[in-house]
């Protein structure tokens, strides 16, 4: 229980970290054991552990280089070389049929980045959609993953002309579009509303939170206001290591960790 | 500590730049004029565009069966180089480990250094001889495809690394095989810059000479080639051939005047390609 985080005396992070997985009230679609990573000799990840409940937001906060979009990047596969386990919905991943490319379409990624091709906006959202049933019915696809992503009535007399034309934040929400479109049951996503305006922001955050009735979303956010807004739980983050998660509300008004007060009173973190 | 004030120190540098840089762009520039200058009185639409018989050699004749000849050399040569030079690129790209990699960059490298007589000798000894193809339009394109192969690997190399990695990774967070990314990403992305390529290698395989002259071309008899089997005439071999004819003034202006035929030819392949290049990166 998240009531079993207690720590009086607010160890630091090397000590006794409550890294252990804590149990929500919800059953965990995702489960993160010791997971390691290491690029280049850099430590990135060391034995992060929690889980993601299967429904509602997960936000991940924490400073620059605490290897935030290193965990998504394992949980989607995009990173291979790890250790310890994931497991989702049951299955270890590294043992997923049809390997990672077909992990891929069930835990869903949108990058910090919007990384739209060069094709239609309709294009766009078909990209990802697999088999004839699917294609079949690609219209009625396109339309409820652009209304899911809080786009559609911005692009609905316009779907053939190319997705470049967007502006940023459209183009951000085409991507969450495009992600949905394919039906992942989780969605990752790396600061999803970075550089963008407050309009588009909002417009995102909305699109979040009406995403997550369906899907548990987990998302790496700089922003502690967007974290508090999105809800659900917090997981803090410093140095590679998991140092405090609970939920959003306990975590921001009675952190556990000294290394989670200084973070969300100066914005920095000393787990060195 | 220099005696010049900053503004002298200037000035000097930049005229050591300049009194090397003026010749390297003059002198190319002066080559041109005065082939045209050259060319002048045997350039007309009759003489790029006139048939032969085969019996004057293009000295009494237009030059058209040697436009042509090179031509379909140039461009068989980059039909058979394309899907192997394509194939490799991918290959580096996708499949390769960082060990392969490195000697597939030093291999094309070095093959792009080779003389291509060396190549067309392989040709005479391998197509014309050993496969019985003759001196012909094939075993020509063959060794011509071989002589451009580095040149378009490299160039598909670089086409394909100046695709962002966002780009790719993004089709793979929607679970694209290697496969996808590259017949639904990266292709349709980067077709025009491809397309440049292929136009370069197509202007290197129109300069070459001395690989055709072993394997695909004939100096007289021929005018246009009857099958692939066929030997072809080439402007290359035919400028080779009249300037060997030196002490005529009427040879020596129409190997001006073919010479320019194919300045104007490799420049407008090179042209062409500069405009692709500008449309792509639009």
């Amino acid at each position: 229980m998240i009531a079993d985080i207690k720590h009086e005396d607010f160890p630091k992070a090397e000590s006794a970290v409550p890294t252990e997985l804590v149990e929500s009230q919800l059953p965990s679609l995702l489960i993160v054991d010791k997971l390691s990573l290491t690029l280049a000799g850099n430590k990135i990840l060391q034995r992060v552990d929690f889980s993601l409940p299967k429904e509602g937001v997960t936000s991940v906060i924490g400073p620059s280089g605490a290897g935030k979009s290193s965990l998504l990047r394992c949980l989607n596969g995009l990173e291979t070389c790890w250790s310890g386990t994931v497991v989702v919905d049951g299955k270890d991943i590294r043992q997923w049929r049809g390997g990672w490319d077909q992990l891929r379409r069930y835990v869903g990624l949108i990058a910090q980045k919007p990384v739209v091709f060069n094709a239609s906006i309709r294009a766009n959202v078909c990209f990802g959609i697999h088999g004839w049933r699917q294609r079949r019915r690609a219209d009625e696809l396109v339309e409820k993953s652009l209304r899911q992503a809080a786009l559609w009535n911005e692009v609905k007399d316009r779907l053939d002309a190319p997705a470049t034309t967007l502006s940023m934040g459209q183009q951000q929400r085409l991507c969450i579009a495009r992600a949905i479109a394919i039906k992942p049951k989780v969605l990752l996503l790396d600061e999803p509303t970075a550089s963008l305006d407050p309009r588009s922001k909002q417009l995102i955050e909305q699109s979040m939170l009406q995403l997550a009735k369906d899907i548990p979303l987990l998302c790496v956010t700089h922003d502690l206001e967007q974290a508090q807004r999105l809800k659900g739980r917090t997981v803090f983050m410093c140095d590679g290591r998991v140092i405090e998660q609970a939920d959003c509300d306990q975590l921001f008004k009675q952190p556990q960790c000294i290394e989670t007060r200084e973070f969300l009173r100066w914005s920095v973190c000393d787990c060195d | 500590m220099s005696l010049l004030p900053i503004q002298h120190r200037d000035a000097l540098s930049k005229g050591m730049v300049l009194l090397f840089a003026l010749p390297a762009l003059l002198i190319p520039t002066t080559v041109l004029c005065y082939i045209f200058w050259q060319a002048m009185p045997v350039l007309s639409l009759s003489f790029v565009f006139g048939s032969a018989d085969g019996i004057g050699f293009g000295v009494t004749e237009g030059v058209f069966p040697q436009l042509v000849g090179s031509l379909l050399l140039a461009v068989m040569a980059c039909l058979i180089a394309i899907p192997f030079a394509l194939a490799t690129a991918l290959y580096h790209r996708t499949y390769a480990t960082p060990r392969q990699q490195r000697w597939l960059n030093t291999l094309f490298t070095m093959l792009q250094g080779i003389p291509p007589i060396v190549f067309g000798l392989c040709g005479l000894v391998v197509l014309v001889n050993l496969f019985a193809w003759g001196v012909s339009l094939l075993s020509g394109a063959v060794v011509l495809a071989v002589v451009v192969l580095p040149l378009l690997v490299l160039n598909t190399l670089a086409t394909l690394e100046r695709i962002p990695l966002a780009y790719s990774e993004a089709g793979s967070a929607l679970g694209l095989g290697k496969g996808a990314i590259i017949w639904r990403l990266w292709l349709p992305r980067c077709w025009l810059q491809l397309l440049t390529g292929l136009l370069l290698a197509m202007a290197r395989a129109l300069s070459e000479t001395a690989p055709l002259m072993f394997t695909a071309t004939v100096f007289s008899g021929v005018v246009w080639p009857d099958s692939i089997f066929s030997p072809v005439t080439t402007l290359q071999t035919h400028i080779f051939y009249l300037a060997q004819e030196g002490n005529d003034p009427l040879v020596i202006s129409i190997a001006w005047g073919s010479a320019a035929v194919l300045v104007l030819l490799v420049a407008s392949f090179g042209l062409l390609a500069r405009l692709l290049q500008k449309l792509g990166a639009h």
